[in-house]
């Protein structure tokens, strides 16, 4: 399963005598098992690329295809149960229930997708345990440090077994080592289950870690580069 | 899940949700004591003039409401009316003759009421006797006399200066045509609070009346008594069933119509008052409400971006607000049953003028409950409906709200 965009553009303020082009006639093709690191300074565009390659946001024109199929064709609860099986997401801050315990927030998102609750709980405990969190399952996210509710939030992302995880800033509020310990983890997911991997960022701990690496500026993809050489 | 939810969103805010639920409550206990006694007073009104005069229900003749003429009666056969006597929720049946005649004493003379009763049974119902303030009741073993006895109102022995022991003249018209004229001694005074009924009431017994009037075996009409004012519908209904178009089958609100618009404007004032109070109520719900939704934003947005389809959301909030109203009115009712069912035994005892009218009147002095399970449905179905309303607008703004928007925590999103 591949990803494709053509001719992308999102243009705020549209009608106005200063329109913002946060996305500017885009082509780009992620495939499945990349992982894909979206860099940019601040305003650049990056999380709109994101909203639009999950969904989340409308195209002024232009097309997102996967695996052929445009996207944005697609009514408004086909897109959200297409969302809910094939993308994932993480949020920098996180953006856990605050009501539900780390295993509940993980199941949430399966029994969206009408998984048995037997079902839920195995995968969520296996995904947790799988982050580092076999410790903390039944504590809500006020308990958890700030690196372990992004290690949920993870967990949560990849509990529906989607193709393709769409991360915002990940680590934008992690210390060096929460840091260390998500890519750690997020690298193995996407070589033992080829999940594709998409981040936002600025973070160079997290564009050193990335396969590839997108330069994005004022809408413009400005370098499209694979890595060779990727820390570990 | 969404259940699990919601029942914990709940205790996120938790001085915010007791604090609705208990306006709430509070809204609820009000509204239901202040009807409660509302509906019992009315009741009690209802009751207390039935038993004055009208009776909770009547059996006439079909011709009878209009023309008040004595052509038009009953039959007094008990097979006439055993059906009535067979209804279960009927407790008293009484014979009546009730017609119109002239009073004359001395050379005085006046338009007066005549009412035939059967005496026993009548002052069981109405306690005729103890209104009695000169001479006394009917069936007093002292009276030798053998002509005709009556009662007559204190206003109307005032007018025809008449006491206990004199004769009265009645004349007037008879049934089909024939004079009724006849001699009566006055066996006792008789005194009501009621002007229009102290000045020209006279009772005398059912067989005398017959007499008078010459009606043979028929009476003007059959009053009778349900259980409670709640049996009247449905033994009017079987009545209705039973006699069809031979009789004309009238309930309280037809034989007093004044008493039925009097109970119905108060009982409009209050239901105002309630929805006032309810709209106070209400603001209060609609704020925590709104704030639940408007807070949430992207929290809601997350849920939406991961799958949760946007009637699944609005679901959730309706079980949040669910809950709310529920805990509200848990609250109200663990509150307000045990004051209304205090109040039920320990009635509001009125004093002064008031109280003193109404001992004049027969009645005990007190304002009684209501406790029917009807009323207590009605408020919580005013709670529910108000909990409805208040949503209405939250849910039309989360239905409509921007993803990307509220993902950024805009202000605007929804």
């Amino acid at each position: 399963m591949s990803i494709k965009l053509e001719q992308l553009c999102k243009i705020y303020n549209a009608d106005t005598d200063f329109p913002v082009h946060a996305v500017n006639h885009l082509d780009l093709e992620i495939k499945q098992g990349e992982f894909v690191a979206v860099m940019g300074p601040s305003g650049s565009g990056k999380t709109t690329l994101l909203n639009m390659l999950g969904g989340i946001d409308t195209p002024t024109s232009g097309k997102v295809l996967i695996d052929g199929n445009n996207i944005l064709q697609l009514h408004d609860k086909q897109l959200i149960a297409f969302r809910r099986d094939n993308i994932g997401f993480i949020f920098q801050d996180y953006s856990l229930l605050p009501v539900l315990t780390a295993l509940e927030n993980v199941e949430f998102v399966m029994q969206l997708q009408g998984h048995s609750e037997q079902e839920c709980r195995k995968r969520a405990t296996d995904l947790l345990i799988r982050v580092g969190l076999a410790e903390h399952l039944h504590k809500r996210p006020a308990k958890l440090s700030g690196g372990q509710q992004q290690r949920v939030a993870v967990a949560r992302a990849l509990a529906p077994s989607p193709k393709f995880v769409m991360a915002d800033e990940p680590t934008a509020n992690l210390d060096a080592k929460s840091t260390a310990e998500l890519l750690d983890i997020m690298q193995q997911l996407n070589e033992q289950e080829g999940t594709t991997f998409i981040f936002s960022t600025h973070d160079p701990r997290v564009i050193s870690r990335a396969k590839r690496v997108i330069v994005f500026e004022d809408g413009l993809k400005k370098e499209d580069t694979v890595q060779t050489e990727v820390s570990q | 899940m969404l259940v699990k939810l919601a029942w914990r969103n709940l205790w996120r805010q938790k001085r915010r949700t007791i604090l609705t639920a208990s306006a709430l409550a509070l809204a609820l206990i009000l509204s239901l004591v202040m009807r409660c006694i509302q509906e019992g007073s009315y009741s009690a009104n209802i009751e207390n003039i039935a038993r004055l005069s009208t009776g909770l229900i009547q059996l006439q003749h079909p011709e009878f409401k209009e023309s008040q003429s004595i052509d038009d009666l009953l039959s007094a056969e008990p097979s006439f009316i055993d059906f009535a006597r067979q209804v279960s929720t009927v407790e008293t049946v009484l014979p009546r003759i009730e017609s119109f005649a002239l009073a004359a004493s001395g050379d005085k003379s006046k338009g007066i009421l005549v009412l035939g009763i059967d005496p026993q049974p009548e002052d069981d119902y109405s306690s005729l006797s103890r209104k009695v303030i000169s001479g006394s009741y009917f069936g007093d073993p002292n009276n030798k006399s053998d002509k005709p006895q009556v009662l007559i109102a204190e206003g109307l022995a005032q007018q025809l200066n008449l006491k206990a022991g004199d004769e009265l003249v009645l004349y007037g018209q008879g049934y089909r045509g024939q004079t009724a004229a006849g001699l009566f001694i006055i066996q006792g005074i008789v005194h009501f609070p009621m002007p229009q009924l102290n000045n020209q009431l006279v009772y005398m017994p059912l067989e005398a009346a017959q007499r008078l009037y010459s009606t043979g075996d028929l009476v003007t009409s059959w009053v009778l008594h349900t259980d409670s004012l709640a049996d009247v519908e449905q033994a009017v209904s079987a009545l209705k069933n039973h006699y069809t178009q031979a009789v004309n089958v009238r309930d309280w609100l037809d034989l007093s119509p004044d008493l039925a618009q009097q109970i119905l404007m108060d009982r409009s004032s209050g239901l105002i008052l309630m929805y006032l109070l309810y709209g106070i109520v209400g603001f209060g719900l609609f704020a925590t409400l709104l704030m639940m939704t408007l807070e949430r934003q992207r929290e809601f947005a997350v849920m939406l971006a991961t799958g949760l389809l946007r009637i699944k959301l609005l679901k959730l909030i309706c079980i949040e607000s669910a809950f709310i109203a529920l805990l509200g009115i848990i609250i109200g009712l663990l509150i307000s049953f045990p004051i209304l069912i205090w109040l039920l035994f320990n009635p509001i005892t009125l004093t002064g003028e008031t109280a003193q009218l109404m001992l004049e009147m027969g009645y005990d002095p007190v304002i009684p409950v209501l406790l029917a399970p009807q009323l207590f449905i009605n408020q919580i179905v005013v709670v529910l409906a108000l909990l409805a309303l208040c949503l209405i607008y939250p849910l039309r703004r989360l239905y409509k709200i921007d993803l990307v928007c509220a993902l950024k925590g805009g202000a605007h999103a929804a």
